[in-house]
């Protein structure tokens, strides 16, 4: 039986590829919509921001009236909270909306989570999920099966010998390439930052402490050094 | 068996390139897949020669230099007209919930809610924003409070020499007091007369222009002041410790 362990390869090869379509899937979607999150933001959430503008609210309108003109004119019903300070009035809804009236220019942010690329995206992030991370590090050891039996399912000259020898060579030569091309992390200038900038530099003069603090500022007990 | 005919029996004028595949349909899966192949080899060099191209093409802004001297743009960098979401383990974004506790060395640490923080002195800043990965927003206009108002609020002792901006979930930023207590370092919760989206790190994030943009950390919580340097996040993951763009120190 020469080639019995190359059966035996292919077999398991075969299972464990059936294994990893689930998480592949998750994780080569996510890994897409992660690499492109500049252009295309977080698509976990379907994003809505609208902008419109209400008559001004002079300052001497009570707070609750001039929250509930900034609730009318969003039209999402009752806030479960609402604010008013500074320039600001701001409402928050039960279902994540936010409401934020500047003068007289109103912004309406509400988002809701899309399903698939939610959850596959939420997998993907494996900081905070203990159980997934060893998961998540199973996959990748069953990733590197893959691609190491993949290397000896065939023999001849369509395997090692040939044609297999030439397209493992492309793939390797792609990072390797890109890395020779792109000089690397180390191709980034980075010069020795100035003294001042490595070690810090002093708080700056303490300025005298005001007469009584602004209200709303709530002492906490000194952190443990 | 068929065999093949004598080198001497062939019209070599009737000879084609492509393989006979109504009499040899054997080979049309080898065709098949050679066809498929080309077209996908051809594909990848498209996108990937347009891609060169595109960035190669995109646009040069010669801008004057800033009022330091420096360049107005840091090299390697590009202007874009509008933030870009670059991800990050989002907070709630709610000001309902919003607090930033203010400690640390300090005399008097303290914690503010959303609307006291609005009660504190607030400042309108023109500053431009880097980010390492190599786009810059110019001339956005932000409101907030400035970090060097927070640490006089809570007397920092002198010889804090590092301020470690603190976010949601254990995000961590260190800034040397120099930079984090500039005139331009805030903590900022308006953009441009705008609130920003969570995915900008509503309702309050912290603005350090002077360092790559991740050193603004968003969905503060947090302004620590300490004596010694703790490197936070990205730093800890092969970025520069210290992040100034004009020197590039993208990296470790």
């Amino acid at each position: 039986m020469p080639n019995r362990w190359r059966a035996w390869l292919r077999a398991i090869h075969r299972d464990i590829g059936y294994l990893a379509i689930g998480f592949t899937v998750i994780y080569a979607v996510s890994g897409i919509a992660q690499n492109h999150i500049e252009d295309w933001g977080d698509v976990s959430y379907k994003t809505t921001t609208r902008t419109f503008a209400i008559p001004a609210i002079a300052d001497g309108v009570p707070d609750a009236v001039a929250i509930q003109r900034v609730a009318d004119a969003a039209q999402l019903g009752m806030p479960a909270s609402s604010l008013r300070a500074g320039d600001e009035i701001r409402l928050g809804y039960a279902s994540g909306a936010q409401v934020t009236a500047i003068g007289t220019q109103v912004t309406v942010q509400s988002r809701e989570r899309r399903a698939f690329i939610g959850l596959a995206n939420w997998l993907h992030k494996a900081r905070g999920k203990k159980a997934w991370k060893y998961i998540a590090d199973a996959y990748a050891l069953l990733l590197l099966y893959l691609a190491g039996s993949g290397i000896f399912m065939i023999k001849g000259r369509m395997g090692l010998r040939w044609r297999g020898a030439v397209v493992i060579a492309t793939g390797v030569a792609v990072p390797v390439l890109y890395v020779a091309l792109a000089g690397g992390p180390g191709s980034q200038t980075t010069h020795e930052p100035d003294e001042v900038a490595t070690t810090g530099s002093a708080a700056p003069a303490p300025a005298p402490a005001p007469a009584a603090a602004p209200s709303g500022l709530k002492p906490l007990p000194p952190d443990d050094e | 068996m068929a065999r093949r005919p004598h080198r001497a029996a062939l019209n070599y004028s009737q000879v084609s390139n492509q393989p006979d595949l109504d009499r040899f349909p054997a080979l049309r899966a080898t065709e098949d897949r050679r066809s498929f192949l080309r077209k996908a080899v051809v594909g990848t060099a498209f996108v990937a020669v347009g891609g060169v191209v595109a960035q190669l093409l995109g646009e040069d802004i010669v801008l004057p230099a800033r009022a330091d001297g420096r360049p107005r743009l840091p090299p390697g960098q590009h202007a874009i007209q509008a933030l870009k979401p670059m991800g990050g383990d989002e907070g709630d974004g709610k000001f309902e919930t919003f607090r930033l506790k203010v400690h640390g060395h300090v005399a008097k640490p303290f914690e503010v809610d959303y609307k006291a923080l609005l009660g504190l002195p607030q400042v309108e800043k023109k500053a431009d924003v880097h980010c390492v990965t190599g786009w810059s927003l110019l001339d956005g206009v932000w409101k907030g409070v400035q970090v060097a108002e927070l640490a006089r609020l809570a007397e920092v002792k002198p010889d804090a020499r590092y301020v470690i901006f603190e976010a949601a979930h254990g995000y961590t930023a260190n800034v040397p007091m120099k930079e984090a207590t500039a005139d331009n370092a805030l903590v900022t919760y308006r953009l441009n007369g705008t609130p920003f989206a969570l995915d900008h790190g509503a309702p309050v994030r912290g603005l350090v222009p002077d360092l790559y943009f991740w050193k603004s950390a968003k969905w503060l919580t947090g302004i620590k002041f300490v004596t010694e340097d703790q490197p936070g996040f990205w730093e800890t993951r092969g970025y520069n410790n210290h992040g100034d763009p004009w020197r590039e120190e993208r990296y470790a």
